[in-house]
């Protein structure tokens, strides 16, 4: 049975995908209560929604005002625990395409409007 | 064989590192203002980087991870925000004295105002950025700054005396007009102890794929690399105080410093000034604007490293492209460079005890460096810088606001 | 019917209090057992102690305060409550 601390090990990882591609971090952990049983963790939290919960309610609330500009449709993207499969000692690996996911909203955004014109345009001239 | 060129191209890269408008700047003004007795300042300053660049170098080398990420995973958002939030800020201030650096060496050669290039400066460092690789930036500009040593030999050529040269060495506590000396000796030591210095070169081991097997060509590196740098500051130093504090130039203006090198090179020395200035800022700032987002992909899990095509690192390019937006902006509204410059050191030596803290703490982690971890040698330092940076803290801004500009 | 969930990292730096009010300690870490496929929390870690064995730092004479997790109510992760006196969580420690 494999010991870990919530805190050492799982909180503030690197999240890497199927592909390798770096998805982002733990920034949360969802706890279920269950009574009787001892509380298991539901699934990770990314995204900076989670950081600024984390910072108090007045960023919070800051953050979704800026959240209006956001290309992103969610502020945080839930991972169940099922998905992760593998808790290394630097990362944790999780049975998900980076792509498949909100963590690359930004990356796609970013490479649609001003990567790849500018590489058009570049190979147009060039 | 391999090694050997990482270690001669690493020395050069470092010299650059070292150099840049903030060790220019404050170390022109303290051979201006004090002739040679604040060379004790840039010494100690130089010590204490080396050892700082060294562990820094050597963590990554072991543990194959950058500062920002391997701090964020280990002490945890929380504790990591508020030295992120202070050494992002830094980095911006540093990174527009850079550029400033850069547009006022355009404005020497060119007569335009320096704010008249912070837009093409940008653009190019932008550009410069997103087309090349991590090699390409590192050797590029490592080269070009080796016409930086055209002030060791004008410092050499002046035959400055020896006697009062070396006196300089050793500390002096009272001085005429005590704040201003105090504030430029402050701001060597933030110049020299530049937190983006270390926590760039921990992400730059990572892109160069260090493992282990480079410890002790990191050390070869940081030693020689910080020690040629350093040299070729109190060149500037000693070229200031035999040129320019004999006329009384106090160096209120970056304008004086200008023909620092026209004494001992007539015909080309304020082209030598102005390239050497230039190039020196150039590399500087690619360095900071990398740091800058090095430290925030890593910081917030994204992808990073110059050498990605930008479609896989978009936030990453656009960190930097943010920063150097904002940096530029500064010297395009028309800031004096000089005191952007002393105001920016200022605050390196005011978060130097936030970032340095977290780095020193890790370095004494058996269980990630194993038997690399810091030594009592090392702690040794690392106490020694902690204590200096915590009274730095206090002491900074209110010395470059009563006493450093002049 | 869905069972109450609630964020973790909320209840990090949070003062742990008694039924009585007394201060127990503040919230740092958590051990957990991976068990089949399900990571399952055991115990809690409060106090400085907490905060040094998750930094590295050897310990010393700051040893952690161990609360075991059925001896903690942590649904409002504002105000974790210890269900057990201050005292009889100390009367526990080996």
């Amino acid at each position: 049975m494999k010991k870990l601390d919530l805190t050492r090990d799982l909180l503030d990882m690197q999240v890497v995908g199927r592909d390798g591609t770096k998805m982002g971090r733990v920034d949360g952990l969802i706890l279920e209560l269950r009574g009787d049983l001892p509380p298991r963790v539901d699934a990770i939290e990314m995204g900076f929604a989670v950081l600024a919960r984390r910072m108090g309610p007045r960023a919070e609330r800051w953050l979704a005002k800026l959240r209006r500009w956001s290309v992103r449709r969610t502020a945080s993207q839930r991972v169940p625990w099922s998905k992760v499969k593998a808790i290394e000692p630097h990362h944790i690996q999780i049975d998900l395409d980076a792509l498949e996911t909100p963590a690359f909203a930004w990356e796609i955004w970013l490479r649609d409007h001003f990567v790849a014109p500018i590489e058009g345009k570049r190979e147009k001239s060039g | 064989m391999k090694k050997a060129l990482a270690l001669t191209l690493g020395i050069v890269t470092s010299i650059g590192g070292f150099l840049d408008m903030g060790a220019l700047a404050t170390s022109a003004q303290a051979g201006a203002s004090y002739r040679f007795q604040l060379l004790w300042t840039i010494g100690l300053a130089t010590l204490l980087v080396i050892f700082l660049v060294e562990m820094s170098g050597r963590f990554a080398a072991a543990t194959r991870k950058a500062l920002p990420d391997a701090i964020r995973e280990h002490f945890g958002f929380t504790f990591w925000l508020v030295p992120f939030f202070v050494l992002s800020l830094s980095h911006l201030l540093v990174l527009g004295t850079e550029i400033g650096g850069i547009c006022f060496a355009l404005h020497l050669v060119s007569g335009l105002p320096t704010s008249f290039w912070a837009l093409p400066v940008g653009v190019l460092l932008v550009t410069f950025l997103w087309r090349s690789t991590f090699n390409t930036i590192e050797d590029s500009t490592s080269l070009l700054g080796l016409i930086t040593l055209a002030f060791v030999v004008a410092a050499v050529s002046h035959h400055p005396p020896m006697k009062d040269l070396l006196a300089g060495f050793v500390p002096t506590l009272t001085a005429e007009e005590p704040l201003k000396y105090w504030g430029i000796a402050v701001s060597i030591v933030g110049a020299v102890l530049s937190p983006y210095l270390f926590y760039f070169y921990s992400s730059g081991a990572v892109e160069d794929d260090w493992d282990s097997s480079f410890i002790g060509v990191n050390r070869g590196i940081a030693a020689l690399g910080m020690g040629f740098g350093s040299v070729v500051a109190m060149g500037a130093l000693v070229v200031a105080a035999m040129v320019l504090a004999p006329r009384g130039i106090a160096m209120d203006d970056y304008h004086q410093a200008a023909l620092m090198l026209t004494d001992a090179f007539p015909f080309w020395g304020f082209l030598l000034f102005a390239v050497g200035l230039g190039v020196a800022c150039l590399a500087a700032s690619l360095e900071v604007a990398l740091s800058m987002a090095y430290a925030t992909a890593q910081t917030f899990g994204w992808n990073w490293g110059e050498s990605l095509d930008p479609r896989e690192d978009a936030r990453f390019g656009a960190v930097y492209t943010g920063a150097i937006a904002l940096s530029s902006l500064i010297i395009l509204v028309g800031v004096d460079p000089l005191k952007l410059t002393l105001l920016a050191m200022a605050t390196e030596a005011a978060v130097l005890p936030f970032v340095a803290l977290p780095f020193l703490i890790l370095m004494n982690d058996r269980k990630l460096l194993k038997e690399h971890a810091n030594g009592w040698i090392s702690n040794t330092v690392a106490v020694i810088v902690l204590l200096l940076a915590l009274v730095l803290t206090v002491v900074s801004i209110p010395l470059a606001l009563l006493g450093g500009g002049g | 019917m869905s069972t109450p969930k609630i964020h973790f990292e909320m209840l990090l730096g949070r003062m742990v209090r008694d039924p009585d009010g007394v201060a127990v300690g503040r919230i740092f870490a958590a051990h957990a057992e991976i068990e089949g496929g399900d990571c399952v929390l055991r115990e809690f870690l409060l106090g400085p102690g907490a905060l040094l064995e998750r930094f590295g730092f050897p310990l010393g004479r700051w040893r952690p305060t161990r609360v075991p997790w059925d001896l903690l109510d942590i649904a409002d992760p504002g105000h974790p409550r210890l269900r057990c006196s201050a005292a009889e969580l100390a009367g526990r420690r080996p």
